[in-house]
């Protein structure tokens, strides 16, 4: 069984300003494909363009089920988590899940049986028959995932998953998805919470402005896009070490914190060899600059190293 | 089943099980019983006073103008003008009359008042006046089949010309209250459409629905759904309605239904209804919420009440300029034709043209309504402006 979700050279504009420009990633079966970018970057609308809710001005989405090209949309094979979602606020928790399980042509009794085991397994059994509008943001955020996935969808795209949930919840969401991955399906995600992006994508699609800025696993990611930072903690300063001549710049974060930012194509093992004799610090770690350094630089319209 | 029945059964189960559509849906024929009784009742405690007129009767004419004046004008013959006035003093009566031997030949008389509506005046002016032509008349010493033969009233009858229907004032009735019926019928409809549209904008369904199925799609099914929650409605008063004019009164209301263009009444009522629907389900689609709508949005939600303003030159004037304008233009075409044809029949010609325009109408208004629901849906937070819907409608395709 080989699914996969393609983007290739999707463009869109909107009154002459292009907000999509010829976008193309792949993403597999059983993997989780982390969309990035600030807000505005073009996330939603290349979402949207993949979902068929509006159509590209130029290039394709393909969807490849069973290794076979699908005409148009499957909408009935991808689950849809929008951004901008909600729920019919004077609808009963299991009536609404029966209606869009029903949209997705799965027959009501089904559809009932696997509300139940969803609610079960996201702690809400006993809100069955209650109303949306007595449930809580969390709550409600979990019934939609439901809706999102109770007719066991190929593909998955989950814009903005996380947000407004609490940790617990978080957890229990992120266990949930990998296990959707385990199962084969193709997972689109896309996330302004950097930490669990780290923690779950196995590919990252960054974009700004409409355009691909980088794309592969976050270590390819991190090693195209930035230098080695050095973390130090030090009661005697770290004058020696900034004047390094394979040290960029150093910020102080604390009275005895500092970051040394190492110039572009420094490894590690150079930086060591370099540290002079007699340097005294306590603690001293050698990182790539994390996801969140990457997208701040990017949002703030940062160049590429 | 197909994804835009899939979404019409949704609405109307939803909005079946919603209690305020069923209090409505009970409400509503109490309202209108509310006010057909209120008026009644009011006019049952608000009876004439009564008004009491001594009559110093030199003319002779007393038992005739007491026979020729309502029940609450009271009559009491006098004597003398000092008897009658004394009696007006003593608060006994409101005025006296004065008849003189005179008033057969002159028509004169006098009324001497302490207290007189106009509505008394009018009717008393209206007695002596029945009174003088009748005594006129049986003084000019003619038979009684002469008199017969001057005060009978004229006869006119209708008979219609190459096999026109002849209008009946019953048909004409069944066919105003079918009309008004179906106008409610499309202004609840498509306000509850609007609302509905507006609702999944601010429940932020649109797009959950909208990965489910198409734009096209979603808005036939809220179209069609609002369309038979309000056919249930309308099938529910009306069954509560019937069995109420069958016993309550002895208005023959088969026959009258089975002479009124029936077929033609439904068929513009359904068009009116798919072109109110389409306008208010884009409409709906670009709004926030109700309260902030903006000048534009509010002259479209006026337009369904356009016809209104027709009502009374086209009945006065059926086959007028102002008539024929109204059974074309498409706004106000579903309502004024029927009504002009229960009024006086209109040819086959007339009404096939008004349907063309108004099916040409309803077509490019649903296209239209369809390129602002798909994106107007999607668009949160805020009213559109005028000039986004226009930029809206050139977008391509989805």
């Amino acid at each position: 069984m080989m699914n996969s979700l393609e983007a290739a050279e999707v463009c869109k504009s909107y009154g002459g300003r292009m907000v999509v420009d010829h976008i193309s990633f792949q993403a597999q079966a059983g993997q989780i494909l982390g969309l990035l970018g600030p807000n505005g970057a073009g996330k939603t609308t290349t979402i949207r363009m993949i979902m068929g809710i509006t159509a590209p001005d130029s290039g394709r989405v393909n969807f490849t089920y069973d290794g076979q090209r699908m005409e148009g949309v499957p909408r009935h094979l991808i689950g849809y988590l929008p951004e901008e979602r909600g729920l019919y606020k004077d609808a009963k928790v299991m009536q609404l899940l029966v209606f869009l399980a029903g949209l997705k042509n799965i027959p009501a009794h089904e559809a009932k049986a696997k509300a139940r085991m969803w609610l079960e397994k996201l702690d809400l059994a006993g809100y069955a028959n209650a109303k949306v509008e007595q449930l809580s943001k969390g709550m409600a955020q979990k019934i939609q995932l439901i809706a999102a996935i109770i007719h066991e969808p190929k593909y998955i795209i989950l814009d903005e998953p996380f947000s407004g949930l609490d940790p617990v919840n978080q957890d229990l969401i992120k266990a949930e998805i990998r296990s959707l991955a385990a199962q084969g399906a193709v997972i689109l995600l896309s996330s302004h919470q950097m930490n669990i992006v780290e923690e779950l994508c196995d590919q990252i699609f960054l974009i700004n402005g409409g355009k691909k800025v980088v794309s592969g696993t976050l270590r390819e990611i991190k090693e195209s896009y930035g230098s080695y930072r050095v973390q130090v903690e030090s009661a005697h300063g770290v004058e020696q070490l900034a004047r390094l001549p394979l040290i960029e710049d150093v910020q102080r974060l604390g009275d005895t914190r500092w970051v040394l930012n190492l110039k572009d194509g420094i490894t590690p093992e150079e930086f060591l060899r370099s540290i002079p004799e007699g340097c005294r610090f306590d603690e001293l770690q050698i990182v790539r600059p994390s996801l969140h350094d990457i997208f701040v630089k990017i949002a703030t319209g940062g160049e590429k190293q | 089943m197909s994804n835009t029945w899939k979404i019409a059964k949704w609405e109307v189960l939803r909005n079946l099980t919603n209690k305020q559509f069923i209090i409505g849906l009970l409400l509503t024929p109490l309202i209108m019983v509310a006010f057909i009784a209120f008026p009644l009742l009011l006019n049952h405690f608000n009876k004439p006073e009564q008004v009491v007129y001594q009559v110093v009767d030199y003319a002779q004419v007393m038992p005739l103008l007491q026979e020729a004046v309502p029940e609450h004008i009271v009559l009491e013959a006098a004597a003398q003008r000092e008897a009658a006035l004394a009696a007006v003093q003593a608060g006994e009566a409101d005025g006296y009359l004065m008849l003189s031997q005179e008033f057969l030949l002159t028509g004169y008389a006098e009324l001497h008042y302490d207290k007189i509506s106009q509505s008394a005046f009018e009717k008393l002016n209206a007695a002596l006046t029945r009174v003088l032509q009748q005594k006129r008349l049986e003084l000019s010493q003619l038979s009684p089949a002469q008199l017969q033969f001057l005060t009978a009233p004229a006869a006119l009858e209708t008979i219609a010309v190459n096999e026109v229907k002849a209008l009946d004032s019953n048909e004409i009735i069944v066919s105003a209250v079918a009309v008004l019926l179906i106008y409610i019928l499309i202004f609840t409809s498509g306000s509850m459409l609007m609302l509905s549209a507006l609702q999944e904008r601010r429940d932020r369904m649109a797009e959950v629905i909208l990965s489910s199925v198409r734009a096209v799609d979603l808005m036939q099914g809220k179209i069609i759904g609002h369309f038979l929650l309000g056919v249930i409605q309308l099938a529910f008063w009306i069954t509560l309605a019937l069995p109420a004019v069958v016993i309550l009164t002895d208005f023959p209301l088969w026959e009258a239904i089975s002479a009124s263009n029936m077929p033609l009444i439904i068929f513009f009522g359904l068009l009116g209804y798919l072109l109110t629907a389409a306008m208010f389900v884009g409409l709906g689609a670009t709004m926030e919420d109700m309260q902030s709508a903006g000048n534009s949005q509010g002259l479209v939600i006026m337009l369904p009440t356009l016809s209104f303003i027709f009502i009374a030159p086209v009945v006065q004037n059926p086959n007028g300029v102002v008539a024929k304008f109204a059974s074309y233009f498409p706004f106000t075409s579903w309502v004024i034709l029927t009504v002009r044809d229960a009024i006086a029949p209109v040819s086959l010609g007339e009404i096939a043209v008004s349907s063309a325009i108004l099916i040409l109408t309803t077509v490019i208004v649903i296209r239209i309504a369809a390129k602002v629901f798909r994106v107007g849906m999607l668009m949160y937070g805020k009213n559109a402006t005028p000039r986004e819907i226009w930029k809206w409608l050139r977008y391509k395709e989805m």
